[in-house]
Parts: C-alpha cells; structure tokens; sequence
C-alpha cells in the first residue's frame, strides 16, 4: 500500500471518529458545532504527554481522551441550558475559543505548533474505530438507547415519564467528547506534527455533514458519512485547482436534493431483516 | 494616546457594525444563520479592489463592489436558503459552509492566494483634531459606515417595506396573508446583508491594504460574535456590539498582547450566549 493511500485510509479513520463523535450528541437532539475544540484538546494534550514526558502512546491518548472529555462536561453544564441554534453558536464559540488558546499557549508551541508525536498506525486506528462503534451498537440496542430515542422525539414527554433528560444530554456530551478526544490523539500521532489551524470550524462542520448525509438517525450513517468524506475530496483531485469549488458545490447540491441523509433507521431494520432473511433460509 | 486609539476602535468597529447588521437582517427574517457572509465581505473587497485596478474612483468601486457583493448573497439565497426553507435550521447554517469553500476556492482562482495590495486611487491626508490624527481613510470609513447604518435602520423603521420586512420577521404567514411578498422580502434581505457585507469588505481593504481569500472567515466570525454580543436579531444591537468589538480588540492590542485578542473575543461571545443569549440589547424571547 503506498504511503498516499494509507495516509487517505488513516484519515477516514479520524473522519469517522469525528463523525460519531457528532452523532453521540445528536442522539440527544443538539447538534455541536465544536467538536474540533474537543479533538484539539485531546490531539495537544496526548501529544505533550507522550513527548515531552514519555508516555506511552495508549495511556496518552487515554488521559488526552479524559482530559477532554473532562473539559466537555465542564463546559457541557452551562450549554446544555441552550437549545437549537443558540446551542450551535455556543459549541461554535467552545471551539474558536480553544483553537486561538492553542494558538497562543506557549508550552504546546503557539502558532508553530507542536511536533513529534509518533505511533499511530492503520491497525491502532481502525481498533479504536471498531470499538467504539461496537460501544454505539450496543448503546442503540441497550435500554439507554431507548431512552435516549425517547428523548429525541419528545424531551418533555420522556422527562414526564421519568427520564432524566439533563444527565442523559450530558451524558452523550460526555461521551462525544471524549470521542472526539480519542480522535484528536491518533490524529496527532499519525500526523507527527499539528498545529491550531488543524481544528478549524469547518472540520466541526464536515464532521456534522457526515452525520447529516449518511443518515441522522443510526451510527451507521455517520460510519458512511466518514467514508463519503474522506474518499470525495481524493476523487476530485483531479480537478486540480478548482477542487474545492467542486466539493463545495457537490455539497451544496447534496443538501438540496438529499436533506434527510443516505441511511434511514427504516433502511436499517430492512437491511437487518434481509440479511436475517438469508440466514434463515441458509439455516433451515 | 487613549482617544486615538478610541478613534481606531471606532472606525474598525464599524466595519463589523456593518457585518453585524447583515447577520441580523437574516437572522431576524429567517431565524437562520449565513456562515458564508463572511466569504462575501472577502468577495466584496477583491470586487472592490479589481474595480480600483480599472482605475474607478473609489465611490464607484464601492457602489459596483456592493451590487456585486448583493448579488452573491441572492444566489446564496437561492441554493442554500430557499430550497431548504421547510427543514432543519441546520441544513441552511451548513449548506453556506459549503459555500464558502466554494467563493473562497474561486476567489483563489481569480485574484490569486497570495496577500494583495489595494491600489492607492485617493489622496491620503493627514487631519490633527487636537491629540488625534485622523486621516481621509478614516473620514471615508465612518461617513460611509454611519450613512448606511442611519439608512437601514430608518428604512426597517420607516418606509412601507420596512413595515413588511418587520411583519414577516414576526409571522411570515400573516405577513403573506396581508399581501406581503415574502420571497420579494428575502430576496431583498439577502441583497442588502450581502451589499452591507461588500462595502464592509472594501472598507476594511482600504485599512489594512492587503487582502487575501482566506480574511473572510475570521471577519466573519467576529461579525457573528458582535451580533450576539448586540442581541441576536436586533439592527441597533449589532451597530452599538460592532463598535464595541471594535474598540476592544484596539485597546487588547494597544494594552495587552495582540495574540491574545480573539481569545478574548471568542470568550467573551461565549460567556455570552451562555449567560446572557438575548444580548445587550434584545428582548427575551428565546
């Protein structure tokens, strides 16, 4: 495999963490617009950890995916007070805010970033990637997943019958953090060097748009979404120069004539049912 | 020194001013967010700066960059906005991300992405008014920023369409039922946002004297953060939030360090939204 090709799969590894990372926090109905903060904290903290104190690669990422995870909750009290788009502009605010601290906070390398952190490789990244999506599968068929489906489709009514709807909100923010914390680490130990503009806005944005395009309603879109994501601007590159253009418009039209997203959770039952179909009909 | 440095405040702040108010007008119509409003301040200034290459005057560049700028914010109305009107809020908010990739990418195309100098097509002179030193750029920037400020916001206020802008901000289908036409009333929304946001962009060329494709999305960011600080929606809000942007991020730098400003900026918008989401001057409705 060349060097460019891993490098591509390495990626699409990181985009789906980032992807599921959004979607852990849409399964309580809010959308974050500041998970690239999250990854920052995550990608900066493991980074330092393993080079300037020695840490080995799985405790720094460990203690990188905590710290921020830590920093969600935090900031998680007070913004979960906010919903819709005041929710959106306040994650957005999260993440410009850690991105310009980063940018100035000497002992990470201000605006020349921070480099060294080796160790990551394909197999450690797609480890990581089958983890946690077996954690979100059986968190979608777990009496939580339940809950939190209840809560999606009408907070007031899953509040009247018992749920505690704010340690739910907060609980999937926790666990979004801390996703995307993991995500920030194996970037940063793939890439060997990472600067500020690594966790701009708009990789909070692409990683939202994986969720919304592969479908909002199951993890398995946001998987897709990471994929889609990662191989469409590779596929474009031969555009050359007006690439981005391309990819813009691409996604613009997207939006237009697929709003709701690849996957359906319909889809998913069929799908489940057809596959569960042909191993019936093998079995008997 | 300290009213000098006010002065500067002041001017640069009304530059946000005007890209405050493009927010609000949307976000007041719509409840919507146009992310790529910056990009068009950034549209607006090279149109500005191509025009000054012509050789025009700087009032005709600033007239021509303002229809174009105009003219851009109506096309994003038309694939972002429109087609999308019935769905999620978020779907308009990320559909303008995408496109400002896309006017970033051509502006890269067309003018280069190297930092580009504004041609000099006015006299510069140099006005003592007691301790400041105003010069001409200044006069220019705060005449041209408080003429449209005082003209939108008479025009909101006063004029019959103003009337209907304001009656479809507050309910689009009793609007629409009292003869209103509400897609006339967006698209008119989106072309003064835009043209608001195209003169702010030539403004702010004129200042720094170079730009490149990549200045909209801070400029535009920070339009967004003096719009929430003003109170979400509200025209006179975003004017005063602007001008108070403005001047802190002057006196951060003049005081403190420079590197930290947009840590205090973006801080202070999110002590805000989390505290105070109506803003210095809105009303608690969300």
């Amino acid at each position: 495999m060349s060097v460019y090709t891993q490098g591509v799969i390495a990626l699409m590894g990181v985009n789906i963490l980032m992807a599921l990372s959004v979607y852990a926090i849409v399964m309580a109905d809010q959308v974050s617009l500041g998970n690239a903060g999250f990854m920052a904290i995550g990608a900066y903290t493991s980074a330092y950890l393993s080079v300037k104190l020695g840490i080995p690669i799985f405790p720094a990422l460990l203690i990188g995916a905590l710290a921020a995870s830590f920093i969600g909750l935090l900031i998680g009290v007070p913004l979960l007070r906010l919903s819709g788009l005041y929710f959106v502009m306040g994650t957005f605010g999260f993440g410009e805010v850690v991105r310009t601290f980063f940018m100035v906070f000497e002992p990470t390398g201000g605006a020349y970033g921070f480099r060294g952190p080796v160790g990551a490789t394909l197999p450690m990244i797609y480890g990581w990637v089958l983890v946690l999506i077996v954690l979100f599968w059986l968190l979608s068929r777990s009496r939580l997943g339940r809950s939190l489906d209840a809560l999606r489709d009408d907070a007031e009514v899953a509040s009247s019958i018992g749920l505690n709807v704010t340690l739910l909100k907060l609980g999937v923010f926790w666990l979004g953090s801390f996703t995307a914390g993991i995500a920030g680490g194996l970037y940063a130990h793939y890439m060997f060097y990472i600067e500020s503009g690594n966790f701009h806005i708009l990789v909070s944005a692409i990683a939202i748009l994986c969720v919304i395009l592969g479908g909002m309603y199951t993890f398995w879109g946001a998987l897709l979404g990471g994929v889609i994501f990662s191989i469409l601007p590779e596929v474009l590159r031969f555009m050359g120069g007006w690439r981005l253009s391309v990819y813009g418009s691409v996604l613009v039209l997207m939006m237009i004539f697929r709003p709701s997203g690849i996957i359906s959770r319909q889809m998913v039952r069929n799908t489940g049912e057809w596959v569960g179909g042909i191993f019936r009909k093998a079995s008997s | 020194m300290f009213l000098q440095q006010l002065v500067n405040g002041l001017t640069l702040g009304s530059t946000y001013s005007l890209l405050a108010i493009g927010f609000a007008l949307v976000l007041g119509l719509l409840n919507m967010l146009n992310i790529a409003h910056g990009d068009v301040f950034m549209f607006g200034a090279f149109l500005g700066l191509s025009f000054a290459m012509l050789g025009m005057p700087l009032y005709l560049a600033l007239i021509l960059a303002m229809v174009g700028a105009g003219v851009v914010t109506i096309i994003i109305e038309r694939l972002c906005f429109r087609p999308l009107r019935k769905s999620h809020f978020l779907m308009p908010l990320l559909s303008t991300i995408a496109f400002g990739i896309v006017l970033q990418n051509v502006a890269t195309q067309i003018w280069g992405s190297e930092p580009v100098r504004y041609p000099q097509t006015t006299e510069i002179a140099q006005f003592q008014l007691g301790p400041v030193l105003v010069s001409s750029i200044d006069i220019i920037i705060l005449a041209t920023s408080i003429l449209l400020m005082v003209g939108i916001d008479q025009f909101v206020k006063r004029t019959s369409f103003g009337r209907a802008m304001r009656a479809t901000s507050e309910k689009p289908q009793t609007a629409s039922l009292l003869g209103v036409n509400i897609n006339w009333v967006i698209v008119f929304t989106f072309f003064a946002s835009g043209a608001l946001a195209g003169v702010a962009g030539v403004l702010t060329a004129l200042v720094y004297s170079q730009i490149t494709p990549f200045i909209g999305i801070r400029q535009g960011l920070i339009g967004m953060v003096a719009m929430v600080i003003g109170g979400v929606g509200n025209l006179r809000g975003a004017m005063i939030g602007g001008l108070m942007i403005g001047i802190i991020e002057i006196m951060n730098d003049a005081y403190f360090a420079a590197g930290y400003r947009d840590i205090i900026l973006f801080g202070l918008f999110l002590a805000f939204i989390v505290f105070k989401p109506e803003g210095l001057f809105g009303t608690k409705e969300q």
